[in-house]
């Protein structure tokens, strides 16, 4: 497992430099269609920030803006200090589907970037066995996405997620398809794992209480147009325990997200 | 885990129950079948039906025997006209699927290729059987050439639909982890067609047979199309429908084939073959790892 660590914390950056730069950033898919206006935010080597805000206040997007998958009408991108244009290596994405070939086993899904990337090694293989005993699916190795649970899925997603190497985590929504139950448990093994690999994680939901429960830092966002309202610091240490909800401290920061959010939330 | 335990008792109950359910459907189509049957018969007998043009079930059967054992004449129609079928099934399948797969591929070549897809779409196929004809001449190529036309529509589409109608957010994903447009193409739009690919073919299987008969009643001097025409004729109803229930059993069986090769290359819509595969799959992966 020490082996998997460190294949996927590799960057020579240090933890506390500055990993993704944003400024005045504004992608508008028309004129009227202003998802994120003016956006300036830094984030820093394996920090974990929530994106938090109502529906189409424009987190995908800015998601898909730091991932390259679109371009941005203005502003300044930067990951590592170069300007995105294109997905890099160093980025991963996962959304809130898991998205697995159904004619793959789920081995064989995790090993999708690795194949991509060239030959698969039995040193790849390896390593897709380990990131599924990491998320829980040993003994489901070999097994198709279609005898697996929505959970299951994702934790398959996850590993997947894992497998590329990459040590920028975009999560969009990424259990916002499941049960609480299972959100609540997948919530506390991406946190042990986000911490082992150290990784920069951009986590996107429409929890208040998740987005604070995770982060290190949750970026509140407001739509017409997409604004990056307030940034608030979360202090606890991570990772963190779930009874750390019930504590006046962790309610406080809820009613502060709440208070930027407006009443409906 | 309840996932896969959930899945494997409601799989097995299914089975279970169908079977059990199946036998009964299949008993009660066939005292069905035998009461028309034998109605049938009866009204041949008794004169309600001018036997001349509706000959009984009996008299039908001796003429299958008839031709098939005891003259054998059909056999030779009988694969003139599969082969036609055959080849106009793989050339329409493959300049179906062909195309397709160049229209997915360049939105360019799609944009050309549309009206006359359209004007093609539009004409009434078996129409083009008489030009056919008098291009390539009453043999062989005349009726493949119909065949494949007949055919091609079924693969053409739907593996244009298949290809097209990929989920974006899995392109996406393929896009986020830096995948060639091959890629993609190879990795997930070809498995991902799969099945309305294999629908696609199994019209053109039904096709086929439909092609070649016109063809060869437009002008042949072989084929169960011939056959056929000459039994009508000469009034000879019993082998009129001989032939025809011959080339019914013969482009069922054919698309009995194709689903059969359906339902083991879509290995995923099955539990039992993905229990299979996974089995297979297992043994072979974990004695690649063993190795260094
Ligand atoms: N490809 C696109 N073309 C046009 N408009 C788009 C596109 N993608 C997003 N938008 C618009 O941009 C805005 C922000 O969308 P975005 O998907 O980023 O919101 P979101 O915060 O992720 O919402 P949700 O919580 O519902 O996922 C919305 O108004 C949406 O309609
Ligand atoms: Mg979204």
């Amino acid at each position: 497992m020490a082996a998997v660590a460190q294949a996927v914390a590799s960057s020579k950056v240090a933890v506390g430099d500055t990993v993704i730069q944003a400024n005045n950033l504004t992608k508008a898919f028309s004129e009227s269609v202003v998802a994120l206006e003016n956006a300036s935010f830094k984030i820093k080597k394996g920090d974990f920030v929530s994106l938090v805000g109502p529906s189409g206040c424009g987190k995908s997007t800015l998601l898909r803006l730091v991932a390259g998958l679109i371009k941005k009408t203005s502003g300044n991108l930067t990951v590592h200090g170069k300007e995105v244009t294109e997905p890099r290596a160093d980025t991963g994405m996962m959304f809130q589907r898991p998205i697995l070939l159904e004619w793959r086993t789920s081995v064989e899904n995790v090993l999708l970037p690795s194949e991509l990337l060239g030959k698969v090694t039995n040193e790849d293989k390896r390593r897709a066995m380990g990131f599924l005993e990491m998320v829980g699916l040993k003994d489901f190795e070999f097994t198709f996405p279609r005898q697996l649970s929505g959970g299951m899925q994702q934790r398959v997603a996850l590993a997947r997620l894992l497998q590329t190497g990459a040590d920028i985590l975009l999560l969009d929504e990424p259990f916002g398809a499941l049960d609480e139950f299972t959100r609540e448990r997948l919530n506390v093994e991406l946190m042990r794992i986000v911490s082992q690999f150290k990784t920069t994680t951009l986590f996107v939901t429409h929890n208040i209480q998740e987005a604070i429960f995770l982060a290190d830092q949750v970026h509140v966002m407001t739509p017409r147009p997409g604004r990056l309202a307030k940034i608030i610091d979360v202090p606890f240490a991570r990772p963190r325990e779930i009874s750390l909800q019930l504590t006046p401290e962790f309610n406080k920061l809820v009613a502060e997200v709440r208070d930027v959010l407006g009443g409906d939330h | 885990m309840s996932a896969i335990t959930e899945g494997d008792v409601t799989a097995l109950t299914d089975d279970a129950d169908s079977s059990g359910q199946r036998a009964w459907i299949i008993t009660k189509h066939l005292i069905l079948f035998a009461v028309l049957i034998l109605l049938w018969e009866l009204a041949a007998r008794a004169g309600w039906a001018d036997p001349l043009m509706f000959p009984a079930p009996l008299g039908i059967v001796k003429q299958i025997w008839f031709i098939y054992v005891v003259q054998q004449n059909v056999w030779f129609h009988l694969y003139t006209t599969f082969a036609e079928a055959m080849a106009g099934l793989f050339f329409g399948s493959i300049m179906g699927i062909g195309l397709a797969t160049a229209a997915a591929l360049s939105l360019r070549f799609r944009e050309y290729i549309k009206p006359y897809i359209i004007v093609i779409e539009a004409t009434p196929r078996i129409a083009v059987g008489p030009l056919f004809i008098a291009w390539l001449g009453f043999g062989f190529s005349s009726k493949v050439a119909l065949a494949s036309l007949v055919c091609f529509f079924g693969p053409f589409v739907n593996t244009l639909t298949g290809l097209l109608n990929v989920d974006d957010e899995a392109e996406e994903m393929f896009r986020s982890m830096r995948a060639t447009k091959w890629q993609t193409f190879w990795g997930l739009r070809v498995p991902n067609s799969a099945t309305i690919l294999m629908a696609g073919l199994k019209l053109g299987c039904s096709s086929a047979f439909g092609g070649a008969l016109v063809a060869e009643f437009i002008s042949a001097n072989q084929g169960m199309g011939v056959l056929m025409s000459r039994y009508t004729y000469t009034l000879n109803m019993n082998g009129a429908f001989a032939t025809l229930l011959s080339i019914t059993f013969f482009a069922f069986l054919l698309f009995k084939i194709a689903d059969v090769i359906d339902y083991y290359t879509v290995y995923w819509r099955s539990d039992s073959l993905m229990q299979a595969k996974s089995k297979k799959r297992k043994a072979a992966f974990l004695k690649a790892i063993a190795q260094n």
